[in-house]
């Protein structure tokens, strides 16, 4: 369980989150969608503790990401945006790799790595060097690492950006498979379909504030719109930063 | 070593040794340097040891035959050959053999540019020779009225040396030895960028501090990661010198330069806490760039100081404190051990601490870097 309470952050001359709160259960996938510039990705290396709020809190599992960071990221696993590959290694030693720095031990890592990598089907490309991987190969790649040391909690940032129709339905049967596993799942994305089609609970972002909280229906019904994408549109007030 | 430490650690060497661009990069400088300066060494004593002849041209030279003999014995010759000619000029006068029958002083004139560097050595020698002729054919004229040319010469200077061999060498010494330190500001430095500066380029920093990972422990791992090569660029650097040295033709400049055993240990003790502070202050600095370009172009200046310790050192111009600054200080003693003198431990020991506490201080440093927001997004 991911929990924010009333965070502000402001970067340079902007705000970038303003007095954001909202809950990511376990078992559900919640989803963060806002137009470019809302402060998705902020709040998602505020949870990460890789920027420090002016005020208000995160908390992973219960435990205060500022207080006690090295306890509370154990608890997490993050598929990033860019995914920060390394092109000299293969996939299986970068797995691994994350794995250790999760706090297993290299047994338990190689053994975790065997698994995830089988788990994604990334045998045929898991002793190969990550250079010249196509985007689809680096995604699988990101989420094994994200998941390899079972955490109970996934946040993907833009987890969908410039992948094709086939990777997007890996991550997507990944992401469902997880959330039957009892994981909680948080990802950003401003993408309308696939947070429709995977979303139990969605935050609708805006100028660093969340302006509405719920499943897909229940913000259509509370907007009196047919589509997510009309009524996160009337929501948020303008149809700018948007993709279809 | 804590299991995340080992781990960290792994995957830089392995993801350094990988980068065999950059890799043979650092290490070219431990492989060629001491070979390029062996063949410039060797040059260098046969061009002291074997002065070549002088070529330049003399005018009126019939009227003088003994002079020109005299300076043919000393390896300087007429010629009309426009290849290997010096552009100097000897004009005998006139009434040379006139003046010189009668006991007067005849008049030579040499004319040279001498602000010409590459002259210099030949004017210098050929006035040398002119002023042993003017010298002898003095005595002569004293000797044939009977006078002992003795009472012209009021002071007789005696030079004893009291240089030892390998003292002899001191500066060549100085050379090899600063070449042989600064082989771990070399070996590292590219791995030190590309896991401070390349990592945040290729967006993994993020991602790696996002991990379970203290700052420390990643500092830490980095640190032992770049020192490691500056270690190896250390012992290959050695290796060669030990290999290629002995073919340099010393014993004609009446001295040797041996890296010995005992040199070979006490330089690995004493380069490795320089390796530490090497790799700490390249990282620090290149976390502090944007991007890898730019990391490459500060490590440049920053590079520069205790190089120019260095050189002060090896060149004998610098003051007794540096014996007791980090890199200077350890550059001296090492000079030292080489040259078979008697080095101060107290010293060593002193400048290796402030070494260690330098880099304390820079990895310090580098946790607070790491944990700013702006350095970690280039925010």
């Amino acid at each position: 369980m991911i929990s924010v309470t009333e965070l502000s952050k402001k970067i340079g001359e902007v705000q970038a989150l303003n007095n954001l709160s909202f809950q990511a259960e376990d078992g559900q996938i919640t989803g963060l969608l806002g137009p470019n510039g809302a402060g998705k990705t902020t709040c998602l290396r505020t949870i990460f503790g890789l920027l420090s709020p002016d005020c208000g809190a995160t908390s992973i599992n219960n435990i205060n990401v500022v207080e006690n960071p090295i306890a509370a990221k154990q608890e997490l696993g993050l598929f990033p945006d860019p995914f920060g590959i390394y092109e000299r290694l293969t996939p299986r030693e970068y797995i691994q790799y994350f794995a250790e720095l999760s706090g297993m031990s290299t047994a338990f890592a190689i053994e975790a790595t065997t698994k995830v990598i089988a788990e994604l089907k990334l045998a045929d490309i898991a002793d190969r060097r990550c250079k010249g991987f196509s985007q689809g190969q680096r995604m699988k790649t990101a989420l094994a690492q994200a998941i390899v040391h079972r955490p109970k909690n996934i946040i993907l940032d833009e987890p969908t950006r410039g992948l094709d129709v086939m990777s997007t339905r890996v991550l997507r049967d990944m992401l469902r498979k997880l959330k039957s596993q009892g994981h909680c799942i948080l990802f950003s994305s401003h993408v309308m379909q696939e947070v429709a089609s995977l979303c139990d609970q969605v935050i609708v972002m805006a100028d660093g504030k969340a302006v509405a909280i719920g499943s897909p229906k229940e913000l259509c019904a509370l907007t009196n719109k047919e589509s997510l994408e009309e009524a996160f549109i009337k929501l948020i007030g303008t149809d700018e930063g948007i993709a279809a | 070593m804590s299991n995340r430490v080992k781990a960290l650690l792994r995957k830089e060497i392995m993801d350094a040794v990988r980068d065999k661009r950059s890799l043979m990069a650092g290490l070219y400088y431990a492989l060629f340097t001491p070979l390029l300066l062996a063949i410039v060494f060797s040059a260098v004593i046969n061009k002291v040891t074997n002065p070549e002849d002088v070529e330049i041209t003399i005018t009126n030279g019939s009227d003088a035959s003994q002079l020109i003999n005299y300076l043919g014995d000393r390896g300087i010759f007429h010629s009309d050959q426009s290849s290997s000619l010096k552009r100097i000029e000897l004009v005998i006068g006139k009434d040379f053999s006139a003046q010189m029958n009668r006991s007067e002083s005849a008049e030579v004139t040499l004319i040279a540019d001498q602000s010409e560097d590459n002259l210099r050595s030949a004017i210098s020698r050929i006035r040398n020779a002119l002023q042993g002729y003017s010298s002898e054919v003095a005595s002569l004229r004293l000797l044939s009225r009977g006078i002992n040319p003795e009472i012209t010469r009021p002071l007789k200077v005696n030079i004893e040396d009291q240089s030892t061999p390998d003292s002899k060498g001191g500066q060549l010494l100085g050379m090899v030895v600063l070449t042989i330190m600064l082989s771990v500001f070399i070996s590292g430095m590219n791995l030190a960028i590309d896991t401070s500066a390349g990592e945040r380029e290729r967006n993994s920093l993020a991602l790696l501090l996002s991990h379970p990972v203290s700052v420390r422990q990643l500092v830490i791992a980095k640190t032992l990661a770049v020192a490691s090569f500056g270690v190896l660029g250390l012992v290959l650097v050695m290796l060669v010198s030990k290999i290629v040295y002995p073919f340099v033709p010393w014993q004609e400049f009446g001295f040797s330069i041996n890296i010995s055993m005992k040199f070979m240990v006490v330089t690995l003790l004493v380069g490795s806490t320089v390796a530490i502070f090497a790799a700490s202050m390249q990282l620090f600095v290149s976390f502090m760039a944007k991007s890898f370009k730019e990391a490459q172009t500060y490590l440049t200046f920053v590079i520069f100081v205790p190089m120019a310790m260095s050189y002060a050192v090896t060149l004998d111009f610098a003051v007794d404190e540096l014996r007791w600054a980090p890199v200077s200080g350890q550059l001296q003693a090492l000079i030292d051990i080489a040259k078979g003198k008697d080095f101060l431990v107290f010293q060593l020991v002193v400048s290796c601490l402030t070494t260690l506490l330098l880099s304390f201080a820079l990895l310090l440093g580098m946790e607070k870097l790491l944990k700013s927001e702006k350095i970690v997004f280039g925010l």
